[in-house]
């Protein structure tokens, strides 16, 4: 078969896929774009182009520094709390013992749970009259009345816990699989240098995961500043939306609630681009470090 | 055995124990809720033993339209997945056995759209599916949910089908087969298992979805179970029996898969297996 017909033949066979990607990603993208400079409302077809007027709103308006602090107060705090426990648990996991298998399995199992089962099961245990969470405690001596883990004071911290507890098996996998893979020799010669198992750590492991941990924390960032549905959900039914109210869920709200699709696009694209920065000064701060 | 040994051995244990109980009781606490009576629920202190009973699943099944929204995400994951499957496969066989100008530049777009999130992707395919007239149909919310999971699904398959022996294939040409044929008789079975895992991860994203089900469909009749749930949570005086057996039965699929795929999340060939 000649080169040009199996060059067509493959291109065939990826034009499903190009279709999919082209129609159903890259233009809707590109649609956002282009609404978030207009005044659509989310139904009515009629709309007129407004150029920069929905960012130029944005940047004055209350609501979405607010959301955009809360976001970045929800991401932080969980990000760190799951590449944490993460790492602890990936160590923990890769050592050899009796029944690794079971516990890996129920360590990873979090993750392949629907978030609304996630919240549901949180809401229940965090419940403040006759949650198990409050009696635990209770009995333990740590606290001395109930306390409310939904109201004001303590939904940041719920939820941040709660999408720590669904999303650190993430970090176990994404670690798991590159710890197997570190030679063993590299911990031999250390040994026979003598350095401790914390030392080992912190010149064989640490430096043989710095860039699955660079991957990982990128990833973990896109997905938790963009994430909509735990917030949304821990705070369903309380009135206590705001709290806890980052820019997805603010452009949610904007679109679906107040129909207002052109600043809701505006939000979701400024979400985009500050990420997109984000990352590209993460990659230049990795890349110095790493030539040094 | 000496000391140090032991008392390695025994921190081992302590921290898994800790991991156990930190990820396991919270489930085990979903099943005992689905599986007592209402009126001792709000036993105080919690109870543990004592009577058990499937009431709760058959309220759930009578008193709400909780099978209408399995029903309904079993349909849209299902076909959703299939979809999915047969496009990927086509386009990674494509990546991978055939050479054409530009070929790694759609391999690299297709891994960039990894960095749309759904939620910057829901208000445009809103309008536009609204335009079509196709908000609130389930084939509206498969088009959608097609487009969120094919560039994972194509790019799992593609490292798959990368790591497969070129051999047997040649083997197969010499003897005959043309590139459909190969493809099916060769490459497929041969990636099969990676075939299955891709299939179950790319039915998880659809089975746990709440957003663009909340935004596409407003039937109620039409629903997926999460946002089924949702509801049920809402429109009730919290009622955590119901709910938490709705719950236990929204988790056996994920327990199902997460056994079928477990030895592929080790193996860990592709961090790319996992989003959300």
């Amino acid at each position: 078969m000649s080169r040009a017909k199996l060059a067509i033949q493959g291109l065939l066979l990826f034009l499903p896929a190009f279709i999919v990607i082209f129609g159903f990603i890259f233009f809707p993208v590109g649609y956002s774009l282009w609404l978030s400079l207009t005044n659509k409302h989310a139904i009515f077809p009629h709309y007129d182009f407004v150029g920069l007027g929905n960012y130029v709103g944005l940047a004055h308006e209350q609501e979405y520094w607010w959301s955009f602090w809360r976001g970045v107060i929800f991401s932080v705090g969980s990000i760190f709390f799951q590449v944490l426990l993460g790492l602890l648990a990936a160590l923990l996991l890769n050592e050899a013992f009796f029944g690794r298998g079971f516990v890996r399995g129920i360590a990873l199992f979090p993750y392949m749970l629907p978030t609304i089962v996630v919240i549901l099961i949180w809401k229940w245990l965090l419940s403040a009259s006759y949650g198990p969470v409050n009696y635990l405690f209770q009995a333990l001596g740590l606290i001395q009345a109930p306390v409310v883990w939904l109201g004001e004071h303590w939904l940041m911290a719920s939820t941040i816990f709660v999408a720590v507890w669904q999303f650190f098996p993430f970090v176990v996998i994404s670690l798991l699989a590159r710890l197997q893979t570190i030679d063993l020799q590299l911990y031999e010669a250390a040994a026979i240098d003598g350095a401790n198992a914390w030392r080992r750590f912190l010149h064989v492991t640490l430096p043989e995961l710095r860039y699955v941990l660079f991957v990982v924390i990128l990833l973990r960032t896109f997905f938790m500043f963009t994430k909509f549905d735990v917030p949304w959900l821990m705070a369903t039914g309380g009135g206590l939306q705001l709290l806890v109210q980052n820019l997805p869920v603010y452009a949610f709200r904007r679109t679906f609630r107040f129909m207002l699709a052109g600043e809701g696009a505006a939000v979701s694209v400024s979400l985009f681009l500050l990420l997109i920065v984000l990352s590209v000064i993460y990659f230049r701060s990795y890349r110095r470090e790493a030539e040094t | 055995m000496n000391l140090r040994r032991v008392s390695y051995t025994g921190v081992l244990y302590l921290c898994s124990a800790a991991l156990v109980i930190f990820c396991g009781v919270p489930l085990l606490w979903m099943l005992f809720t689905s599986l007592k009576p209402p009126q001792d629920l709000f036993a105080y202190p919690p109870r543990i033993f004592g009577r058990y009973t499937l009431a709760n699943f058959q309220r759930l099944m009578s008193d709400t339209d909780f099978l209408t929204y399995l029903k309904n995400s079993i349909v849209v994951a299902g076909i959703t997945v299939l979809l999915d499957i047969v496009v990927a496969t086509f386009g990674a066989y494509s990546l991978t056995r055939f050479r054409y100008p530009g070929k790694d530049t759609l391999a690299n777009i297709t891994l960039f759209t990894y960095m749309f999130a759904p939620i910057m992707i829901i208000i445009p395919v809103y309008v536009l599916l609204k335009e079509l007239n196709l908000t609130n149909s389930h084939l509206g919310i498969i088009l959608a949910y097609t487009s969120i999971s094919l560039p994972f699904t194509l790019w799992l398959l593609r490292a798959f089908f990368l790591s497969l022996p070129i051999e047997l294939e040649q083997a197969a040409f010499v003897d005959g087969a043309n590139r459909f044929q190969s493809l099916v008789h060769v490459v497929v079975p041969q990636a099969l298992p990676g075939v299955i895992a891709t299939s179950v991860f790319a039915f998880v994203v659809v089975w746990n979805d709440y957003l663009f089900a909340r935004v596409l469909l407003n039937d109620r009749l039409l629903q997926t179970m999460p946002v089924g749930l949702q509801d049920i949570y809402e429109s009730t005086i919290v009622d955590w029996g119901l709910l938490m057996s709705g719950a236990v039965i929204v988790t056996i699929p994920a327990i199902i898969f997460f056994l079928i795929v477990q030895r592929f999340l080790i193996q860990g060939w592709g961090m790319g297996a996992v989003k959300g």
